[in-house]
C-alpha cells in the first residue's frame, strides 16, 4: 500500500526501566539514503539494533513495516534474509581468522563439504578491490590490520550479503578522508542499484554529502525529519542539541614552555614480517603546554608509533625517550604511566574499556590506589571523584555503577578519556580522541585539551580529521608511510592541501 | 511483551542469584532428608556435611579468583595432597612442633602457588598447561616422599585443627559478632549508596535480607551446637569467606582481578601491572592449598598419598555452580562456597543412601552441566 521500503512507527525500547527510545519513527524509500543524527546516547544505535533484531521482536514496543508487511524478526538471521544488513558501530571481526574468512563468516562457500578457500579468497579480494583496498592480503589474519582497514573489511563483509537496506553505524569514525570518499562513492553506487541506506555519523559534512533525508533524534525522542535540500549543517546541529552552537573549535590562549618530551629514532617493524618497516626513524620534540597534532593517512604508522612510545608495540622496535632531558625507559604501559605519560588508545573496545566493570570503576581504574585507606578502597572518596568526572565530561549514564559496555559509544569514549586525565599526565597521547563523539561533546573535549595545555601538559594528538588537527594544534607533524614528512607551525597559513601534499611526498627530513 | 509477573520473578532471581542457589540447596536437603528418614538433616550429619565441604570450600574460595581473572588452575588437588603429606612427614618423622610445622607448610604453599603463577604471568605458559603439569608433578613428588604409604599417626596438637570444635559459648559469641558486623556493613553500604544517589532496594527488602541472614546464621549455630559446636575447619572457612569477600569488593587487588578477567589489554594500558595481579592470585591459591592440606591431614590424622585427588575438579565445579563465569570477569566468593555446599550435600547424601560411587559421579557431572545451562539460558534473555 505504501511506497516505503521500511517504516518504523512509535518504537519504544527500555533498558531496566530507562527509556532509551521513546516513540521514534523512521521511514525509508527504496534507494534512499537517510542520515540519522543525534547526540551521544540519543538512541541511534539502539534504534538500528531494534531494526536488525539484535533486540528481537517482543523486547520492544512499536511496529516495523518492511515492504509494507509487518516485520517481527526473532534473530539477525531473519532480518538479513529479508535484506537488512547492519554494520555495527563496534567492529565484529574475529582477529584470528583471515580477512576472507571474516568476510564469509556464517555463509562460507563450500565445495563437496570442504571450505572452498580459492573461491572465498577471490571473492573477498574482489570486494576489497571495490573498496580500493587491493593492497590488503585477504589470506592474512585480521589481527594483522588495524584502524581504517578493519572498518573497510567490515564494510566488505556487509557488501557480500545482498542488502536492500544497508545500515552503517558510524562507519567513518576510523576512516581517513580518502577512505571516506571511497565509502561515499560506494553508497552512491548502491543507490543506483536501488539499495537504501541508513547512515549514522557525527561528521555532519558526510551527512550533507550523502543523505537525501535527515532524521534527528534527541534523548530517545523523535525531533524531526526533512529532506537534506531544506537543511544545513547548522540547522541539523540545532535540532540535535536544541540550541545554537556557534563555533566548532574553542581557541584559548596558552603559553608554550620548554621542550619536556622528546623521542628519537622510533623504528617499528611489522610483527609478522620483520623486514617491513611500519615506522621509519621518526624523531620529534614536544614542549610543555604545546598541542602537537599528528596528521597523516590512516595506516601511515601513527598508531604504531604511539604504541611504541607507550611501551606496548607488539613487534620488534627501538626508540629513545627523553623526559625533561633525561632518558627514560618505557618498557611497558605501567612504566609509562608512572612517568606521567598517558595515552587514550584508538581502539576503544579492545584497549579502552573494561566492559564488565561499571562506568565509575573504569574511570578510576588507573588511579585506584589513590583512594585506599588502610588497604581498603574508600568508596566515598572514589564516588566523589566519579561524580565529578561524570559531570565534567557530561557522560550520559543511568548510573555510575552501570556496566560501561551498555553506554553509547561516544559516552564510553568520554569515560576512557576521563580515566587517563585522572592519572595526572605530564605528556598525554590522544589517539583519535573524538572518535564517535558528537559535535557538542567534541567541543567539550577540545576545551579540556586547552585546559590541560594551560596546565603545562604536553599533548600529542593523533587525528585523521584534518579540520580537527588544524583547528586546535599549535604544531602539526605529518606522517606518511611511516616517515616524518612534515613539521609545520600551525600559524593560520597551514592548509589541508599542504598537509596532504606533505604526506604523499616522499622525502627524507632532518629531524 | 513478556508477562510482567514472571518477569518480576525472574528478575528477582537474576538480581539475587543467591536465591536460586539457596532454593537448589533446599530442594536437595529436603529430598535427602525424606529419603534418609530425616537422618540427613540430623545435627550430627549437618556438622559432618559442613566439615566435608570445608576443604573444597577453601580451595574454591581461591579458585574463584583464578577463574574470574580468566585463568584456571588444575594443580590444587595435587598441591593440597603434597602440602598435607609434607606436614605429616614433618610431624611424624621429624617431630617438628606444630606451630613451626604449619608455618613451614603455609610458606611452602605460598611459594608453590607463586611458582605456578610465575610460569603463567611471566613466562606466558597457558594456565591450563601449568596446572596440568602441577597436577602430575606435585602428585609425583608426594608419592616419592611418602613411598606411596600413609604417614601416621599425626600428633594430637596437629589434629585439633581438623577435628576439634569451638567451645559452645565462644562459638555463639563469634556468631553474634559476625551477624552484627554483617548488619553494620549492609546498612552502612545502603546509607552510602543513598548518599551517592545510587539506587537502593526498598528498606523492607534490606531488612528482610538481614532477618534471613540472621535466621540462617542462628540456624547453623543452633544446629551445630546441638551436636558439638562449630568445627574448627568450618570456622576457618567462614573467616576466609569474610576476608576474601572484603578482598574482592573493597581492595585495589580485588577490583583488578575483575578488570583483568574482563579485558586484560585495557587494564594493562591503564598502567596496571597485570602480571603482578596474576602472580598474586596464584600465590593466594597456593596459600589456600596449604590450609586445605593441613586440614585434610588433621582430619584424617594421617598424611595420605591420595589426599586431594580430584580436588581441583570439585573446586572448579563449585565455582561454576556458584555462578562464576568461565569467560572471566564475574563471580563471587560466597557463590563459590554455596557451590561447594551443593557438591558436598550431594556427596554426603548419596553416600548415606549407599549410592554407588559411579552413580555419584554421574549425578555430580549432570548437575554441573545443568547448572551452567540454566545460568546461560536465563542470562541470555536479559
Ligand atoms: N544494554 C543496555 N543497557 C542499559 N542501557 C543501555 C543499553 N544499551 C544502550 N543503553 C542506553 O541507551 C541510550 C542510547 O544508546 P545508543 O547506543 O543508542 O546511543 P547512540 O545514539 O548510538 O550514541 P553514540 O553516538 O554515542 O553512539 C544510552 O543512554 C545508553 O546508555
Ligand atoms: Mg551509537
Amino acid at each position: 500500500m505504501s511506497d516505503y521500503l521500511l517504516e518504523m512507527k512509535g518504537i519504544v525500547k527500555e533498558f531496566s526501566g530507562v527509556k532509551a527510545l521513546d516513540g521514534i519513527d523512521l521511514k525509508v524509500h527504496p534507494g534512499e539514503v537517510v542520515g540519522l543524527c543525534g547526540e551521544n546516547g540519543a538512541g541511534k544505535s539502539t534504534m538500528m539494533k531494534v531494526l536488525s533484531a539484535v533486540y528481537p521482536y517482543g523486547t520492544w514496543d512499536g511496529e516495523i513495516l518492511w515492504e509494507g508487511k509487518p516485520l517481527q524478526a526473532a534473530s539477525i538471521r531473519e532480518t538479513e534474509d529479508a535484506g537488512i544488513v547492519i554494520i555495527h558501530q563496534e567492529l565484529m571481526l574475529v582477529p584470528e581468522l583471515s580477512v576472507a574468512e571474516n568476510i564469509f563468516l556464517g555463509r562460507e562457500i563450500t565445495n563437496g563439504g570442504f571450505l572452498d578457500y580459492e573461491a572465498m579468497n577471490a571473492e573477498a579480494a574482489r570486494l576489497m578491490a571495490e573498496l580500493k583496498m587491493s593492497h590488503v592480503n585477504v589470506a592474512m589474519p585480521v589481527s594483522h590490520y588495524s584502524g581504517g582497514v578493519l572498518q573497510l573489511i567490515e564494510i566488505a563483509k556487509a557488501l557480500g550479503k545482498n542488502a536492500k537496506l544497508l545500515i552503517l553505524d558510524e562507519p567513518s569514525s576510523a576512516l581517513s578522508q580518502t577512505e571516506t570518499e571511497i565509502l561515499l562513492d560506494l553508497i552512491r553506487g548502491l543507490k543506483h542499484r536501488n539499495v537504501a541506506c541508513v547512515y549514522i555519523s557525527h561528521k555532519l559534512e558526510e551527512i550533507e554529502a550523502i543523505a537525501d533525508t535527515v532524521t534527528v533524534i534527541r534523548d530517545g525522542q523523535f525531533i524531526g525529519s526533512a529532506p537534506m535540500s531544506e537543511l544545513t549543517i547548522d540547522k541539523i546541529i540545532n535540532m540535535m542539541v536544541g540550541r545554537e552552537l556557534t563555533e566548532k573549535y574553542p581557541h584559548e590562549e596558552h603559553t608554550i614552555g620548554d621542550v619536556i618530551f622528546e623521542v628519537r629514532h622510533i623504528n617499528c617493524y611489522d610483527p609478522l614480517n620483520p623486514q617491513m618497516k611500519k615506522v621509519d626513524d621518526v624523531s620529534f620534540q614536544v614542549r610543555a603546554g604545546e598541542i602537537l597534532g599528528i596528521a597523516g593517512l590512516v595506516g601511515a604508522g601513527r598508531t604504531e608509533m604511539a604504541s611504541a612510545i607507550f611501551g606496548y608495540y607488539k613487534g620488534p622496535h627501538s626508540l629513545e625517550v627523553y623526559l625533561n632531558g633525561e632518558q627514560i625507559s618505557v618498557k611497558d604501559p605501567e612504566a609509562a604511566v608512572k612517568h606521567g605519560i598517558c595515552m587514550v588508545p584508538e581502539d576503544r573496545k579492545r584497549h579502552g574499556i573494561v566492559p564488565l566493570l561499571g562506568v565509575g570503576q573504569n574511570i578510576t581504574m588507573a588511579v585506584l590506589p589513590r583512594f585506599t585507606q588502610g588497604g581498603l578502597i574508600n568508596e566515598a572518596a572514589e564516588f566523589a571523584t566519579i561524580r565529578g568526572e561524570i559531570d565534567r565530561m557530561g557522560i550520559k549514564t543511568a548510573s555510575p555503577v552501570l556496566a560501561i559496555a551498555s553506554l553509547s559509544g561516544g559516552n564510553q569514549q568520554k569515560a576512557v578519556v576521563s580515566k587517563m586525565l585522572l592519572a595526572n599526565p605530564r605528556v598525554l597521547i590522544l589517539d583519535e580522541p573524538t572518535r564517535g563523539v558528537d559535535v557538542g561533546a567534541k567541543y567539550e573535549i577540545y576545551k579540556l585539551i586547552y585546559e590541560l595545555a594551560k596546565q603545562g601538559i604536553a599533548i600529542i594528538m593523533i587525528s585523521s580529521e584534518m579540520p580537527e588537527v588544524l583547528g586546535i594544534s599549535d604544531r602539526v607533524l605529518v606522517i606518511g608511510e611511516g616517515q616524518l614528512r612534515g613539521d609545520f607551525v600551525n600559524d593560520g597559513t597551514l592548509t589541508q592541501e599542504k598537509i596532504l601534499t606533505a604526506a604523499l611526498t616522499r622525502r627524507q627530513m632532518a629531524a | 511483551m513478556i508477562a510482567s509477573g514472571t518477569k518480576n520473578f525472574t528478575s528477582l532471581f537474576s538480581r539475587y542469584k543467591v536465591l536460586s542457589l539457596l532454593f537448589v540447596i533446599a530442594v536437595i536437603w529436603l529430598l535427602f532428608g525424606w529419603l534418609t528418614d530425616g537422618f540427613f538433616l540430623s545435627p550430627r550429619n549437618f556438622s559432618n556435611l559442613l566439615r566435608q565441604m570445608a576443604i573444597t570450600g577453601m580451595l574454591a574460595s581461591a579458585m574463584v579468583f583464578v577463574i574470574i581473572s580468566g585463568e584456571i588452575d588444575l594443580s590444587v588437588g595435587s598441591l593440597l595432597g603434597l602440602l598435607g603429606g609434607v606436614a605429616a612427614i614433618l610431624d611424624v618423622r621429624y617431630g617438628v612442633p606444630v606451630v613451626a610445622n604449619f608455618l613451614v607448610v603455609i610458606l611452602l604453599g605460598l611459594a608453590a602457588g607463586l611458582f605456578n603463577g610465575w610460569w603463567v604471568a611471566f613466562r606466558g605458559v597457558p594456565s591450563f598447561i601449568v596446572g596440568l603439569a602441577g597436577l602430575m608433578a606435585y602428585r609425583g613428588v608426594l608419592l616419592g616422599v611418602t613411598d606411596g604409604a600413609t604417614i601416621a599417626p599425626v600428633s594430637p596438637g596437629f589434629v585439633i585443627i581438623g577435628q576439634a570444635y569451638l567451645p559452645l559459648l565462644v562459638g555463639d559469641i563469634l556468631a553474634g559478632l559476625a551477624f552484627l558486623l554483617i548488619a553494620f556493613l549492609i546498612l552502612r553500604s545502603r546509607q552510602k549508596r543513598q548518599q551517592y544517589n545510587l539506587d537502593v532496594p526498598p528498606l523492607w527488602q534490606e531488612v528482610a535480607k538481614l532477618v534471613a541472614i540472621g535466621i540462617v546464621i542462628a540456624g547453623i549455630v543452633i544446629t551445630l551446637d546441638d551436636y558439638r559446636g562449630i568445627p574448627i575447619p568450618v570456622l576457618v572457612m567462614m573467616i576466609i569467606l569474610g576476608v576474601f569477600t572484603l578482598l574482592a569488593q573493597r581492595t585495589v587487588f580485588g577490583r583488578r582481578i575483575y578488570a583483568v578477567g574482563s579485558n586484560l589489554e585495557a587494564t594493562r594500558l591503564s598502567g596496571v601491572n597485570v602480571r603482578m595481579v596474576k602472580l598474586m592470585i596464584f600465590g593466594l591459591v597456593g596459600l589456600m592449598c596449604a590450609f586445605a592440606g593441613l586440614t585434610t591431614t588433621a582430619r584424617l590424622a594421617a598424611g595420605s598419598p591420595s589426599a586431594g585427588n580430584l580436588g581441583e575438579l570439585d573446586a572448579i565445579a563449585s565455582c561454576i555452580i556458584g555462578g562464576t563465569s568461565m569467560r572471566g570477569g564475574s563471580g563471587t566468593v560466597y557463590g563459590a562456597l554455596i557451590g561447594a555446599l551443593i557438591m558436598a550435600s550431594l556427596d554426603n547424601g548419596m553416600s548415606m543412601l549407599g549410592v554407588e560411587t559411579f552413580w555419584q559421579m554421574i549425578v555430580k557431572g549432570s548437575i554441573l552441566l545443568l547448572a551452567v545451562w540454566v545460568d546461560i539460558a536465563t542470562s541470555a534473555k536479559s
